[in-house]
C-alpha cells in the first residue's frame, strides 16, 4: 500500500495546487465528490457502497460495507457514516463504524478507526472508493501492532473465539432504522 | 272708482298702440298705411307652393320695401317674423309631401339619384320660401334653422342611407367628365351659364345650403372610410410580393384627395389654403388607410411568412404601418393563434415547424429588428419544438445540410460563425438603447443572432446537438461504400466553427476511423488479398451500435480470423471485435444446375452457409445453431426462398433445392433483382441510448438504497441530481421505479422504495 501511494503521490501533488487555484473551494470540493460518487457508483466492487445521506449536503455520506468472503466477517454488514472535511481532498474524510463492529483496529464503542491513510498517510489522489475498498481489505487483514480494541487484538489468531465476540457485538442492519 | 281707473288704464295702452302704428300721421291714415303695408309684407313672404305656380304674385320691390319700412317704424318687424314662421309651419306640409316623394322614390329604386334630386328640390323650397336679404340677418338665419329643423324632421329613417348612398356615389362623380342630369339642380339658373368647375359641385352646394354637411359630418367621413377600406381590401388583398403603401398613398393623392376638396376645403380660395384645411382630415384618413393595411396584413400574416422571401415588400408596408398604428399586440396575438392553428399540431413536419419557424425569424426580424415580437411569438413554438422527439434530429440534419431534403433552413449566402452564447449587458456600450415598451419581463435585448444559434438554443444545452450530429454522422459514415468522405469532412469543419474544436473532437475520431480503415485494409490485402473489407471503428468514440450474439459460420469464420491474424500483425497492440451482422455480403452460390449471384446481408450469407454442411434444416435448429431468434432465422429463409434457392418442405423444414424446381403455373416467378439489403440502422438512435442511460442511474439509485434504507420517490428524484445529466421527471422515475419492482429488484410499501433482498 506505501508503494502506491508513494508511486502516486507526484500526480496527486499537481492536482490540489490547480484546484486551490481555481479560488472556489467549495464548489471545486462539491465536484470532486459528485465525481467521486460517479465513479463509485459507476464502478462493480462487489460489498462497498456509499451515497450521501441527503440531497442537501453533499459532504455527509453513509456507507455500506460487507465483510469479505473468507474471512469471519463473512456474510456481515456494517454501516459507516463519512464525513468530508471542507478542504477535501486536502484533508482525510472522518470514518466511523455506525454498526458495532468487533476489530483490533476498531474501537467498540465510539466506532473509530485505526488506519494509517486515514490519517498520517493521507493522500489527495485516494477516493471513497479507494477508501472503501481500504476499509473492506482492513476486515481481514487488521494491523495488529496497534491496536485500538486490545482484546480484539488478542484473539485473533484464534478465529474460533474471535466469532463467538464477533457475533456478540455485531448488530444486523435494519432498513428501517435508518430513514 | 275701479272703474275709472281701469279705463283710464285701458285708453292710455289703446292711445299708446294706436301712436305707434299712426306713428303720428293726421287721423288713422297712419293707420290704415300700417295695414297696407303689413298686408303686402305677409303676402310677400308667404311661403308658396311650388307645385302650384299660379299663386306666384309679382311684388314691385319698392312696394315691398317701403311696407318693410313703415314695419320697421312701428317696430313691428318681430311680430312680422312670428307670423312669417307660424306660416311657414303651416305650409310645411307643401315640403313633406314632396320628400315624401323622393323618398319613396328612392326605396323603390334603390338609386342615390333620387336622394339627390330630393336635396336639390328641397334647396329649390329653401330659395323660394328665403326672405329677402334686406330684412336683416336675424330673419334669415331664424328662416334657415326653422327650415333646417323643419326638413330634419321630415326625413324618414331610410334618408342616412340614402345619404350615404348618395355619398358614395360623389366618389364617382368626381371623375364624371359631365354631370348627369339628375346631380344638376332641376332649374338650371340662367345666370350659370358656364359649366360648373367640377360636376359634384352643385350638390356639395346644396348640401351646404342645406346644412347637412355639419350635420352629417360623420356619415360623410364613414363613407370615405368604407371607401379607402373597400380599395385597400380589393387591391392588396394577398398581394405581397409590391410594397402597396406607396400605391396607396398615390390613390389617396389621385382619388381622394380630389374628393376630400368638396365637402371639408370648398371654401378654400387657393390651393395653399386648401392644403391646411385638408390637413387635419387628410391624416386622419391616411392613418385609416394605413390601419386598414395594416389589419389586412395581420390577417394574412401567416400565409407572408410562408411565402417569405417573396412576400419582403409586404413585410415592409406591414413595418411601416405598424409604426403608425399601434397594433403589435394584435399583430402577435394573431400570429400566435395562426401558428397554433396551422403549424403546432401533431399533423405538421417537424421539419415544416421548422422551415416556418425559421421563416417567422427572418420575417419578424424584418418587422421589428429588436425582437420583441419574435420573442412573443417564438415562445410556444420553442415549446412545442422541444418536446418534439424528432426536433434535434430535424436540425442536425439541416445543419450538415441533408442532401435529399432539398433545401436546407440555413441560408447559403449566410456567414457560418460560432454559435453565440447568451451575453452579459454591456454597461459601457455607448449605443445602449431601452428594450422597446412592450418587451416582457423575461425579454433579453439579443443582438440580431444567426438562425442557426436561435435554434439550437432551443435546448438548453448544445451537447445533445452533438451527440446526435455523432449518431447521424455515424449513420451515414457506414452508408459510404466509395470511399468518398469529403461531403462529410467539409460537414464537420462547418460544424468546428459553429460548436468549437472541442466538441465536435469525436467527430473527427469518426472521420479517421474511416479513411483509416481503408489505410489498413489496402495494407492488409497487399499481404494477403481477401474478399473481406471490414470498417475498423474506434468503439468509445463512436455511438453505440447494434450488437448482436451470432457468430459467422463455415468459410465466412475463417476469412475473419484470417483478417484478423493480419490485423494483429500488423497492429500487434490491438484486437478487432467483430461486428458480423452489420454490412453486406456478395455472394455466388454453385448449385448443381445454375449459380446464383446475390448481395445479402450477413446473417441470410450465414444461414445459407450452414445449408452448404446439410441440405435440410429445421427454423429451432438453425436459430440454435446461429444464436439468433427464430423470427429473425425464418426472415433469413424467407430471402432465400423468394430468390428460388430454399424451399419450405414441411412447416418450419426448409430444404435447399439442388437443382431448381419449376415453378408451379400461376405462381409468381422470381422476377426481382437479388438485392435484398435492406436499410438496418447500424447506430443506436439517441431514445435507445437514453435507456441505456437510465442503468446509469439505476446504479445510483440502488446505491442511495443500500445506503440510506427506505425511501420515498421524491427523495430518490432528490437524491438523483448528483447523478450528472440526469432530467427526467418523477412520472418517468415512477414508471422506471415500477419496472424495476416488475423484474424483482425492489419493492414498495406505504410509498417507501427499499431493496429487494
Amino acid at each position: 500500500m506505501d508503494q502506491i501511494t508513494s508511486s502516486l503521490a507526484p500526480r496527486a501533488s499537481a492536482k490540489p495546487s490547480v484546484a486551490g487555484a481555481g479560488g472556489d473551494p467549495a464548489g471545486s470540493v462539491t465536484k470532486r465528490l459528485t465525481s467521486e460518487l460517479m465513479t463509485l457508483m459507476m464502478s462493480t466492487s462487489p460489498g462497498i457502497s456509499a451515497f450521501p445521506k441527503s440531497d442537501a449536503n453533499l459532504f455527509d455520506w453513509a456507507g455500506t460495507i460487507e465483510g469479505p468472503a473468507g474471512t469471519v466477517y463473512a456474510g456481515l454488514k456494517f454501516k459507516i457514516s463519512i464525513n468530508f472535511p471542507p478542504n477535501y481532498p486536502m484533508a482525510p474524510p472522518a470514518i466511523k463504524f455506525d454498526s458495532p463492529c468487533y476489530h483490533p483496529n476498531v474501537d467498540i464503542n465510539s466506532g473509530g478507526i485505526c488506519l494509517d491513510i486515514l490519517q498520517d498517510k493521507w493522500s489527495a489522489v485516494y477516493s471513497v472508493q479507494t477508501i472503501l475498498l481500504s476499509l473492506q481489505s482492513l476486515l481481514g487483514e487488521p494491523n495488529n501492532a496497534s491496536p485500538l480494541n486490545p482484546d480484539a487484538a488478542a484473539i485473533w489468531d484464534s478465529p474460533e473465539d474471535f466469532k463467538t465476540q464477533l457475533l456478540k457485538y455485531y448488530r444486523p442492519i435494519c432498513d428501517e432504522s435508518s430513514d | 272708482m275701479t272703474n275709472q281707473a281701469l279705463y283710464s288704464q285701458i285708453s292710455a295702452k289703446w292711445n299708446n298702440s294706436f301712436n305707434r302704428l299712426n306713428r303720428g300721421e293726421p287721423g288713422i291714415s297712419g293707420l290704415l298705411s300700417f295695414s297696407q303695408a303689413w298686408r303686402t309684407a305677409t303676402a310677400f313672404l308667404y311661403p308658396q307652393d311650388l307645385n302650384d305656380p299660379s299663386s306666384y304674385k309679382e311684388y314691385s320691390i319698392q312696394d315691398v320695401r317701403a311696407s318693410f319700412d313703415t314695419l320697421s317704424k312701428s317696430k313691428m318687424l318681430p311680430l312680422l317674423m312670428e307670423n312669417f314662421l307660424e306660416n311657414m309651419r303651416q305650409q310645411q306640409y307643401l315640403v313633406e309631401r314632396d320628400i315624401q316623394k323622393y323618398m319613396t322614390e328612392y326605396e323603390a329604386a334603390g338609386s342615390a339619384e333620387a336622394i339627390g334630386r330630393l336635396l336639390f328640390r328641397l334647396v329649390d323650397w329653401y330659395k323660394a320660401w328665403s326672405p329677402i336679404p334686406e330684412l336683416g340677418t336675424t330673419l334669415l338665419s331664424a328662416y334657415t334653422l326653422a327650415f333646417q329643423t323643419y326638413i330634419y324632421s321630415s326625413f324618414p329613417p331610410s334618408f342616412s342611407r340614402g345619404f350615404k348612398d348618395l355619398i358614395a356615389s360623389t366618389f364617382d362623380l368626381v371623375n364624371a367628365s359631365c354631370p348627369p342630369p339628375w346631380a344638376l339642380p332641376s332649374e338650371p339658373q340662367a345666370s350659370t351659364s358656364a359649366a360648373p368647375p367640377r360636376p359634384d359641385l352643385p350638390l356639395w352646394t346644396a348640401c351646404e345650403t342645406l346644412g347637412l354637411l355639419d350635420r352629417y359630418e360623420s356619415l360623410i367621413a364613414s363613407v370615405c372610410y368604407e371607401y379607402i377600406e373597400a380599395h385597400v381590401l380589393n387591391t392588396c388583398a394577398k398581394k405581397w410580393d409590391d410594397s402597396m403603401l406607396v400605391c396607396l398613398r398615390e390613390w389617396m393623392a389621385e382619388k381622394v384627395v380630389p374628393w376630400m376638396v368638396m365637402p371639408y376645403a370648398r371654401g378654400a380660395r387657393n390651393a395653399e389654403e386648401a392644403r391646411s384645411m385638408l390637413q387635419g382630415v387628410g391624416s386622419r384618413f391616411d392613418y385609416h388607410v394605413c390601419k386598414t393595411l395594416c389589419d389586412l396584413r395581420t390577417q394574412e400574416i401567416f400565409d407572408i411568412i410562408i411565402d417569405y422571401p417573396d412576400s419582403q415588400p409586404a413585410l415592409q408596408d406591414l413595418k411601416e404601418c405598424l409604426a403608425r398604428v399601434d397594433q403589435r399586440s394584435e399583430l402577435v396575438t394573431t400570429l400566435r393563434k395562426a401558428n397554433k392553428k396551422r403549424l403546432l399540431h401533431p399533423g405538421a413536419d417537424t421539419k415544416d415547424i421548422l422551415t416556418q419557424y425559421v421563416s417567422i425569424i427572418r420575417c419578424l426580424r424584418l418587422i421589428d429588428p429588436p425582437g420583441v415580437l419574435l420573442y412573443k411569438v417564438a415562445d410556444p413554438i420553442r415549446k412545442y419544438l422541444r418536446e418534439r422527439p424528432d426536433t434535434i434530429r430535424c436540425i442536425v440534419a439541416s445543419l450538415v445540410g441533408d442532401g435529399e431534403s432539398g433545401d436546407s433552413l440555413v441560408d447559403e449566402n449566410e456567414p457560418i460563425q460560432p454559435l453565440q452564447q447568451k451575453q452579459a449587458d454591456d454597461f459601457a456600450d455607448a449605443n445602449w438603447e431601452p428594450e422597446p415598451i412592450d418587451a416582457g419581463p423575461n425579454f433579453r435585448t439579443n443582438r440580431p443572432t444567426d438562425v442557426i444559434s436561435t435554434l439550437v438554443s432551443i435546448y438548453d444545452s448544445k451537447d445533445l446537438f452533438v451527440k446526435e450530429l455523432q449518431v447521424l454522422l455515424a449513420q451515414r459514415l457506414l452508408a459510404v461504400t466509395d470511399g468518398n468522405y469529403e461531403r462529410e469532412r467539409r460537414n464537420i469543419e462547418i460544424l468546428k466553427i459553429r460548436f468549437g474544436e472541442a466538441a465536435l473532437q469525436v467527430c473527427e475520431v469518426m472521420l479517421r476511423d474511416m479513411t483509416d480503415s481503408r489505410r489498413i485494409d489496402q495494407h492488409v490485402q497487399q499481404q494477403k488479398p481477401m474478399p473481406l473489407h471490414p470498417t475498423i471503428v474506434s468503439r468509445h468514440f463512436w455511438p453505440p451500435l447494434q450488437t448482436s450474439s451470432f457468430n459467422m459460420p463455415g468459410q465466412f469464420k475463417e476469412i475473419q480470423d484470417a483478417y484478423a491474424k493480419e490485423f494483429h500483425i500488423f497492429k500487434p497492440d490491438k484486437k478487432l471485435h467483430w461486428l458480423p451482422h452489420l454490412g453486406t455480403i456478395s455472394l455466388e452460390i454453385e448449385l448443381q444446375d445454375r449459380t446464383i449471384n446475390a448481395e445479402v446481408p450477413p446473417l441470410e450469407a450465414a444461414i445459407i452457409e450452414l445449408f452448404s454442411s446439410k441440405d435440410t434444416w429445421d427454423v429451432a435448429e438453425l436459430a440454435a445453431e446461429m444464436k439468433v431468434d427464430k423470427t429473425a432465422a425464418i426472415k433469413a429463409l424467407l430471402t432465400w426462398m423468394d430468390l428460388g434457392v430454399l424451399k419450405e418442405e414441411d412447416v418450419n423444414h426448409y430444404k435447399l433445392l439442388e437443382v431448381a424446381e419449376e415453378a408451379p403455373a400461376g405462381t409468381k416467378t422470381v422476377s426481382r433483382p437479388a438485392v435484398v439489403i435492406e436499410e438496418v440502422s447500424a447506430v443506436l438512435t439517441v431514445q435507445r441510448q437514453q435507456a441505456e442511460q437510465m442503468k446509469v442511474y439505476w446504479n445510483f439509485i440502488e446505491g442511495m438504497l443500500t445506503n440510506l434504507g427506505a425511501l420515498s420517490l421524491q427523495r430518490i428524484q432528490g437524491m438523483l441530481k448528483f447523478a450528472s445529466g440526469y432530467d427526467r421527471t418523477i412520472e418517468q422515475l415512477a414508471e422506471f421505479m415500477e419496472a424495476a419492482r416488475r423484474e424483482g429488484l425492489v419493492t414498495v410499501k406505504d410509498g417507501m422504495w427499499k431493496l429487494h433482498r
